[in-house]
């Protein structure tokens, strides 16, 4: 009896982890790219390979979404890293976040060399807004704590704007996505009309604006990360003025110069995988845009993936507007644009993202 | 790498046990090695460079021991010997000990770099240039086995330390076939349950309550959370050490337990005797009889049994914490087999075996002493509280995963099957073990599909 037992379940097994593993095989070895590979390998090639695999195993959403329900289930509210609270997803991860001490001495850097005036929102994610309703021992630090420390590394001459605050006062809006790190475009807005005052204007007041909704199936970062089933998808907003100014021309530039036509919202990516690449149409090195707005003011912003949503409502202001992506980036600022040739710059960073090395793409200067 | 992650379950494995059945059997154990050498390969080339060279070196010294002890002039023989033994100790002292990362950086190691399971090889390989050394067995000649000895992959994370003897009956007296893989199988997944499901869920628990400031611990919260650390420790090791030996029965080895439900026991001495058996009787054997049998006092002998143990403690852990954790042991040990007609001790066996257990647990815990006594002191009430809403909030949470966990632990189970004889409750549990098998690793294989892998935690071998 016991030597059947072993044999089926030999056979069992075996049938399941071939199976299994000639798709996982199959697809690590038709997609790897050695470059992937070779940056990941920091703690080993096999580290490397055990977080390749994890995105080629077959049915991979419906693997992780099992996996969401089992942890919920066994674990409590903490799925993959993820605070599971009774209407939204909250990174819960935020004291693994690495230092902001690069981002703030390349922000230095560039202040250093820079002749205009130079702001900074560093923006909270939703773990900083709603943090509080996370148990205490889950949620170990906080993103206030992350921002001030952040803050305090800045040279004195750049003109810090407290976005923390305005949010934290207005979180009963619906000022960030349930299921996502990023705010939405209302949250976007209640941020605006403290900056723009900052930088020598009028806010544009909200009643001017017509809201569309263009979809209600957004699903955000958090959710890729839980496949948590129970979180109701979000609406994704489009603000337009329709008495206000125009944008008369919007151009993306890639790394290696290539210039593409691209526009305020790409309703395109709204049948994408990331939807959020609607505003702006997904991170780039450089969009320039131009507006008919007669006043000859030039802007720099300098930004994470939470400024798109944010750089349509200062096309009000300004004759032209450059958005720089770091993230996007792989070589010095001034190999796109001249920094000088805008009078103000301003850096709209999401506290997530400060630990990033490409912000050390901001200080250097091509030597011409 | 580790044993349970989706790469090594489902290309890994599958494909060396591919290898090593489909080559003819004069050719298997150099199959085995190069998967081996590739399993070391892929947690890093700094890795496989260390174990080459460590195998190397201890191949070449009892080789050494062994010439130079057929000689007539035996004594040369201490040479090889004392240079393989500082070269193991001194290795596993720099890999391990933050007051020499100076070396390490200077030998331009990437940072942290740490070997797994560098202290079980260096275990394995010590023993057995003493046992080369002592002439109980002839060094060997055939270097494959004594490469697989130290780096046989099945056995590198966890273990199990064996005499270099026995491993060779293993390999020698190996029984291939489909039913041993399915035992294998089975085994292997218990173990990858014991990790995914218990340990890693254990250890959420734990964290929970190692964020907190130990000065605001209230004495409930402190002992859930301890609680917590001492089962995720148990399923932990143990889940991995059987993952090891499912994996060798796999490739036909009958590779011995390593833990034999020690928590629950009714003795701390059965405790002892349970606990990473062959890590204990490693020391035991080589560290307590070699010495005891030159002292004849039974003091003397008593404090070289406590040092024994502080030995093994300071192993685990490399600090003040975890040799005074084994010496706290071996005090419990030898105070107990004092007491051992006690009425009361018979009757408060399990209950004060799991309390002293527990408690000693603090100091492989803490970072350091001083955060261990303050641990204790919250135990203890210390904090004026003996529960706080942390406490009611971890009950709600935990309380009936921990008292699940807790029986896990236990052999009542398995006392069950064993009672049960050929009746008809074996019987369904054989036939549906199988579906049970393969349910439980799709349910491993749904938790760890996000990260990948479910990463060794709280202690490092």
């Amino acid at each position: 009896m016991k030597d059947r037992s072993n044999w089926l379940t030999a056979a069992a097994v075996s049938v399941f982890v071939i199976a299994t593993g000639t798709f996982m095989f199959g697809k690590m070895t038709m997609n790897i790219k050695s470059a992937d590979i070779r940056r990941d390998a920091s703690g080993g090639i096999g580290k490397a390979l055990q977080s390749y695999s994890a995105e080629c195993i077959a049915g991979r959403k419906g693997w992780i979404s099992a996996g969401s329900m089992i942890s919920d289930a066994i674990r409590g509210n903490t799925v993959n890293g993820v605070y599971v609270s009774d209407n939204r997803l909250i990174d819960a991860d935020i004291s693994k976040r690495g230092s902001s001490a690069g981002c703030a001495g390349s922000i230095n850097g560039f202040a250093g060399w820079y002749d205009g005036a130079v702001y900074i929102a560093a923006v909270p994610t939703s773990s900083g807004v709603y943090g509080d309703t996370v148990p205490s021992y889950i949620m170990k630090t906080t993103e206030k704590q992350q921002i001030d420390s952040f803050y305090s590394q800045l040279d004195t001459s750049i003109r810090r704007i407290d976005a923390y605050n305005i949010l934290k006062m207005m979180s009963d809006e619906h000022i960030y996505f349930s299921s996502d790190t990023k705010w939405t475009m209302y949250g976007a807005y209640c941020v605006y009309r403290t900056v723009i005052q900052k930088l020598g204007f009028q806010p544009v007041s909200y009643d001017k604006y017509n809201i569309r909704h263009v979809t209600g199936e957004y699903r955000g970062d958090l959710y890729s990360r839980t496949l948590y089933m129970k979180c109701e998808p979000d609406i994704l907003d489009i603000y337009e003025y329709p008495e206000g100014t125009k944008v008369t021309s919007c151009v993306s530039y890639s790394n290696d110069g290539k210039v593409s036509v691209c526009s305020l919202y790409d309703t395109d990516a709204l049948g994408s995988e990331d939807m959020y690449d609607l505003y702006l149409g997904g991170e780039k090195p450089l969009v320039r845009i131009r507006t008919d707005v007669n006043n000859d003011r030039r802007l720099l912003v300098i930004g994470s993936r939470c400024a798109a949503s944010f750089v349509p409502f200062l096309t009000q202001h300004y004759s032209e507007i450059a958005v720089i992506s770091p993230e996007a980036m792989n070589k010095p600022i001034t190999s796109l644009l001249e920094p000088n040739d805008y009078e103000q710059t301003l850096f709209l960073i999401g506290i997530d993202s400060v630990e990033s090395e490409n912000f050390k793409f901001i200080e250097m200067r091509e030597l011409s | 790498m580790e044993y349970s992650s989706l790469f090594f379950i489902y290309c890994f494995l599958p494909v060396s046990l591919l290898l090593y059945y489909c080559v003819p059997n004069k050719l298997k154990d150099m199959s085995l090695l190069l998967m081996s050498m590739a399993f070391c390969g892929l947690a890093g080339l700094p890795y496989l460079a260390y174990v080459m060279v460590f195998t190397l070196v201890n191949y070449t010294c009892a080789r050494h021991i062994y010439i130079l002890s057929s000689k007539k002039d035996g004594r040369y023989k201490l040479i090889p010997m004392a240079a393989g033994m500082v070269f193991n100790i001194a290795g596993l002292f720099i890999l391990r000990m933050d007051c020499f990362a100076w070396i390490r950086h200077s030998v331009r190691l990437p940072e942290g770099f740490f070997p797994v399971g560098v202290s079980l090889f260096t275990l394995s390989a010590t023993g057995y240039l003493i046992d080369v050394y002592s002439g109980k067995y002839k060094a060997d000649k055939n270097f494959v086995r004594f490469a697989l000895y130290i780096m046989m992959f099945p056995r590198l994370l966890m273990g199990p330390v064996l005499r270099y003897d026995i491993f060779k009956r293993i390999l020698r007296t190996r029984r291939i076939g489909f039913q041993e893989i399915g035992k294998g199988a089975a085994v292997f997944i218990k173990g990858l349950a014991k990790k995914v499901i218990a340990a890693d869920t254990l250890y959420s628990m734990y964290s929970s309550v190692d964020s907190i400031n130990v000065s605001d611990l209230s004495a409930g919260t402190a002992w859930m959370g301890i609680s917590a650390y001492i089962l995720c420790l148990y399923f932990t090791l143990s889940g991995i050490a059987d993952m090891g030996v499912g994996i060798g029965y796999c490739f036909g080895f009958s590779f011995p337990q390593s833990f034999n439900y020690p928590l629950f026991s009714s003795r701390i001495r059965y405790f002892a005797s349970r606990w990473h058996l062959q890590v204990i009787h490693w020391f035991r054997k080589y560290i307590t009889r070699s010495f005891s049998a030159r002292f004849k006092n039974r003091y003397v002998r008593k404090m070289i049994y406590v040092a024994a143990w502080t030995l093994a403690g300071f192993w685990y852990g490399f600090d003040a914490g975890s040799a005074l954790w084994g010496a706290l042991m071996g005090i419990s040990i030898v105070i107990e087999k004092r007491l051992s007609n006690s009425k009361m001790l018979k009757a408060t066996g399990i209950i004060y075996t799991f309390l002293l257990t527990t408690v000693f647990a603090v100091f492989l815990s803490c970072d350091s002493l001083k955060d261990s006594f303050r641990y204790i002191f919250a135990m203890l009430g210390g904090n004026h509280a003996l529960a706080d809403m942390q406490t009611l909030y971890l009950m709600k949470s935990y309380l009936v995963l921990l008292i699940i966990m807790m029986y896990a632990s236990t052999d009542l189970f398995r006392n069950i099957l064993i009672r049960s004889g050929r009746s008809r409750i074996k019987a369904a549990i054989n036939a549906a073990a199988p579906a049970v098998g393969l349910l439980v690793l799709i349910i491993c294989t749904a938790l760890i599909a996000y990260s990948g892998s479910s990463d060794m935690i709280l202690l490092r071998l």
